[in-house]
């Protein structure tokens, strides 16, 4: 062999024979392996036996044939098999004999079997539970859903009926509102038609004008109830209407500005960046923006006792969303947007915002109404918008329906906007709204140039209004001072002046206020009789409200003295824009009379701020140059001072240069506060126009108009009013029924400066004129048509002169006749005839000579 | 058009209304009416003007359509309809409208419809030319003139 028989041996031995044993033996005798017990080998006759060993006795097995021989065996009480056969190990001729348990080895597998039963048992347990966990969680799910969906349905319809309900509700609420408003109108015409029979001063009178403003109460309440029905029932629509959007905004705060003063809180309009006045007129629903401003700054000045409100309104960037929108309108975009907002039901409200943002020429608007009042806990924030919903805490005392701003904000979103409340700072208290609309721009001017720059005024090509067309050079040293006690509305004042470039000059209290004024008075001596350096020390302290750019602004306005402007000899302009709440009138005016005494050349002008409705400024005490301004300080009042000082080369001018409201705020106070603004607006524009159209032709405005016309100044002299007012202040009945004659005699004699009354007819006439002359107020002139019916004038006439004797008066009155005769107009009783139709030097002809009669 | 054709051209047609006669000197008493206070005034007149004559000439046409004609009121109102128009100055209207009165005094059917066909007549030239010359002062401030007088 060539292999070592140990090594053979040994690994022989080492086979796992699983319970079987073996043993091996050369054909020469030698002993190999000797694995199976009580067994020995034995070799004889050339044969190798193998012998068993029992207990009791052995037997032999012939071992070495050829072919394998089984015996089997018993050992130690097991079934053996014993195979024997020869076999060749490299060349070696041996006898082996193997001893395996009875079934071989199967049997050790079956042994193990058990053993893989159990555990493919177990995997199979193992594997049928989770499938039957699954399996049964599936169904409940299923069922569950089932369930659900059930509920859901049911929901739905219950919801649904609940909506049909309440949508029928809003509608037959809005069909039966026509009825509610007959009604509503027939009660309040009755009113009034009691009202005009009852004796004034009496207690019937005074229970009618209460039933008369519960009347109007209801309306109101009415009114706010149908909005809501309305927009619920979605027939409310938006009407397209151009308009001025700055003019809309300062016509809503002057409405609520007065409401504000007298609980003594400041109702400010803050310009912000000026984009609004860019934006000349916009389009959009103008009913409806005006309804949503007056209801969120009434509840402001509702729930304000102190401090102030502050209306605020830019015109917001666009930003990406909209873009986004803008750009990409079909398919693809619209499903990529609403991807990115993350709604599932997102795309039916996209398409709505779309369809209004998409519109190129579309504006967002965004408004903020900022006031100091109590504030809304967090919590309550969202409620309020819900409908009939107040907060109880500061709503105590107030009234209202609770209504409001839940219209507002379904008006708000009608507009393609949203509408929230914005945190404050800490530490500020009140609440602040913030809404955004989007309205169609008609002509926006321009890029906007925010904040102040160097070269110029921020606003070009503007409303005519401002008329500041072409950018002028840096104000040429002019320095505002403005002395207002309203912290808000100075620094509004402030901020939107210094964005245009002003150098101005703030004062908060009366005590700083003379200290203030010397020191720029002292300022300028010192820099007009000085050369190059200014001494900035002399720049000191100048007392004011805290803002840092305070003392930059100071510096400023000693900049533009300085030769680095190089102006050295243009006077500066100083523009005073002074409030009287702050401080008493005649102090403040010692302290400007004082400051004006030290200043030599430079031009000071003082805008004094007067409240509307206690005016306390004695006009006889100013300046000829000085000019009186009713408050509030904003908007288009705001814009006439800083056109004056743009234009300050026209120090003649003033604010007044067209316009005679100013010098007369007092008279203006009895007109109706609308009317004041249309006038102003009326008589800026004039300058540009030769006949201003707004509201003249309303005969109650001539009227006045004719008044003050007699009392103004003339400067324009157009008309024919060049001291020719024969009538001024007489009283003339007109009785005429043809129409256009009647309007043709009362527009001449208002022409000549009378009052004028209309009759139709001859009875009329006579009535009005008895009442007179019980009254004791009677008429100057009587024009008397002669062809009127039921009573012509000669028979109303008669009657006049019946009746008047018995006061012992005798008016004149003048027949108007087709006739060219005059002879039965004498006869019954008249003074004088004319013929129609009315001529105007006929009429003074015929006025003179009665007077020279009598 | 410039503005001094356009003006030149309003004062020779206003003056050829005057010198063919469909407008008297009470327009230009109209005129003067015309103001800074009131500056729409003519033509506030004027439009008042073409509705009451208008709805007045419907109802003569009605009253002479009726079997039994009202005389007195249809004279009632041809006197309103001549008011209306002296008032400003329709010359040739208030002439037709006396010729007017007379007949519905004499109670003249034919009379009246002639008179009635004239007057319409009338009215509807002195109503083209009155819109022609609005049209025209119009164009002028809209071409940032003003109207000369």
């Amino acid at each position: 062999m060539g292999v070592p028989v140990k090594n053979l041996t040994d690994r022989l031995g080492g086979i796992n024979l699983y319970g079987g044993s073996l043993s091996l033996i050369t054909m020469d005798g030698k002993l190999l392996l000797n694995g199976i017990p009580n067994t020995k080998f034995i070799y004889a006759n050339g044969t190798i036996f193998l012998q068993f060993m029992w207990p009791n006795g052995f037997k032999n097995f012939p071992c070495s044939n050829d072919t394998p021989e089984t015996y089997k065996l018993d050992i130690d009480g097991k079934e053996y098999n014993v195979r024997c056969s020869t076999v060749e190990i490299s060349g070696v001729q041996s006898v082996y004999a193997l001893a395996l348990s009875h079934e071989g080895i199967a049997s050790f597998v079956y042994s193990k079997i058990s053993y893989s039963h159990i555990a493919l048992v177990v995997t199979m347990v193992l594997l049928v539970i989770p499938l039957v966990f699954f399996v049964s969680s599936m169904i409940t799910n299923a069922q569950r859903e089932i369930c659900l969906h059930d509920k859901l349905i049911k929901q739905m319809e219950a919801t649904q009926q609940a909506e049909r309900k309440s949508m029928n509700k809003s509608l037959a609420l809005v069909g039966a509102s026509h009825d509610i408003r007959a009604a509503l109108a027939g009660i309040t015409g009755f009113i009034d038609l009691c009202l005009a029979n009852a004796a004034p001063g009496s207690d019937f009178e005074t229970y009618l004008k209460q039933m008369s403003l519960c009347a109007q109460d209801l309306l109101g309440l009415l009114n706010s109830i149908l909005d809501t029905s309305k927009i619920e029932a979605g027939m409310m629509n938006l009407e397209e209407q151009e308009f001025n959007l700055a003019d809309l905004i300062e016509h809503v705060v002057d409405l609520y500005h007065p409401v504000g003063m007298i609980k003594g809180v400041d109702v400010v309009l803050d310009p912000c960046d000026g984009s609004i006045i860019k934006l000349s007129q916009v389009k959009g629903d103008r009913g409806k923006l005006v309804q949503i401003l007056s209801n969120i700054l009434s509840n402001a000045v509702k729930y304000t006792v102190e401090g102030h409100v502050c209306v605020r309104a830019w015109v917001g960037k666009p930003d990406f969303e909209t873009k986004i929108l803008a750009s990409t309108r079909k398919g693809l975009g619209k499903y990529m947007s609403s991807l990115f907002s993350g709604k599932n039901d997102g795309n039916s409200d996209i398409k709505a915002v779309s369809a209004v943002r998409q519109n190129r020429d579309s504006v967002e608007i965004v408004f903020e109404v900022d006031d100091t009042g109590k504030g809304i806990p967090k919590e309550k924030q969202k409620s309020v918008f819900e409908n009939y919903v107040q907060v109880k805490e500061t709503a105590a005392g107030q009234v209202g329906t609770g209504l409001g701003l839940g219209i507002v904000q379904s008006l708000v979103r009608l507009m393609g906007g949203e509408i929230g409340i914005v945190d404050k700072e800490f530490g500020e208290k009140g609440t602040c709204f913030r809404f955004n609309v989007f309205l169609t721009a008609f002509e926006i001017q321009g890029d906007a140039m925010y904040g102040g720059t160097n070269s110029s005024f921020a606003i070009r090509n503007c409303s005519p209004k401002l008329g500041i067309c072409t950018p002028s050079p840096k104000l040429d040293g002019s320095q505002v001072v403005l002395f207002m006690q309203n912290i808000e509305r100075r620094r509004v004042s402030q901020k939107f002046l210094e964005s245009l470039g002003i150098s101005v000059l703030v004062v908060d209290h009366c005590h700083h206020f003379p200290s203030a004024l010397k020191k720029i008075q002292s300022k300028l001596n010192y820099l007009l009789n000085s050369s190059r350096r200014s001494d900035m020390s002399c720049r000191s302290d100048i007392s004011s409200s805290s803002s840092k750019e305070m003392p930059l602004s100071a510096m400023e306005g000693t900049e533009h003295k300085l030769p680095f402007n190089r102006r050295k000899d243009t006077p500066s302009f100083i523009l005073l824009v002074i409030d009287v709440n702050a401080e008493s009138f005649s102090e403040l005016w010692r302290v400007v009379a004082e400051f004006r005494r030290g200043l030599h050349s430079t031009c000071c002008k003082v805008i004094w701020l007067d409240k509307p409705t206690s005016p306390c400024i004695d006009p006889k005490r100013l300046n000829p140059d000085d000019e009186i301004l009713l408050q509030p300080f904003h908007g288009s009042r705001l814009h006439r001072v800083i056109k004056l000082l743009s234009e300050f080369g026209n120090l003649s001018q003033g604010l007044s240069s067209s316009s005679e409201s100013s010098k007369h705020p007092y008279g203006k106070t009895r007109l109706r506060h609308t009317q004041c603004n249309d006038e102003i607006q009326g008589y800026v524009s004039s300058s540009n126009e030769r006949y201003s159209k707004q509201g003249s032709s309303s005969p109650t405005l001539e009227r006045t108009r004719g008044r003050l016309k007699s009392k103004r100044k003339n400067k324009d002299g157009a008309e024919s009013s060049n001291g020719e007012k024969p009538l001024i202040g007489k009283r003339i009945l007109i009785a005429e029924d043809n129409k256009m004659l009647s309007i043709l005699a009362i527009t001449t004699a208002t022409q000549l400066g009378a009052d004028v009354e209309h009759c139709e007819n001859g009875n009329e006439a006579f009535e009005l004129v008895c009442d007179g002359l019980k009254a004791q107020r009677n008429y100057d002139y009587i024009l008397m048509d002669c062809e009127m019916l039921p009573m012509n004038g000669y028979e109303a006439t008669r009657r006049i002169r019946i009746e008047e004797e018995r006061y012992g008066v005798r008016i004149p009155i003048i027949a108007l006749t087709a006739h060219t005769s005059g002879t039965e107009a004498m006869e019954a009783g008249m003074d004088a005839h004319l013929n129609k139709p009315l001529k105007t030097n006929e009429l003074i002809e015929v006025i003179e000579s009665i007077e020279t009669k009598e | 058009m410039d503005l001094v054709q356009l003006q030149r051209q309003l004062v020779d047609y206003r003056t050829s209304l005057y010198h063919e006669g469909f407008l008297d000197e009470q327009f230009t008493q109209l005129q003067s009416l015309q103001d800074e206070n009131n500056p729409d005034f003519v033509v506030e007149v004027v439009s008042l003007f073409f509705e009451d004559s208008e709805r007045l000439l419907n109802e003569l046409s009605k009253a002479l359509e009726q079997q039994v004609i009202d005389f007195k009121r249809m004279d009632a109102q041809v006197h309103q309809l001549k008011g209306s128009s002296s008032s400003i100055g329709a010359h040739r209207v208030q002439k037709l409208c006396i010729v007017f009165r007379n007949y519905c005094e004499a109670q003249n059917v034919e009379g009246c419809l002639k008179c009635l066909q004239q007057v319409k007549h009338e009215y509807g030239i002195i109503k083209t030319k009155l819109e022609s010359m609005f049209q025209l002062e119009q164009q002028i401030l809209n071409a940032g003139g003003s109207i000369p007088v």
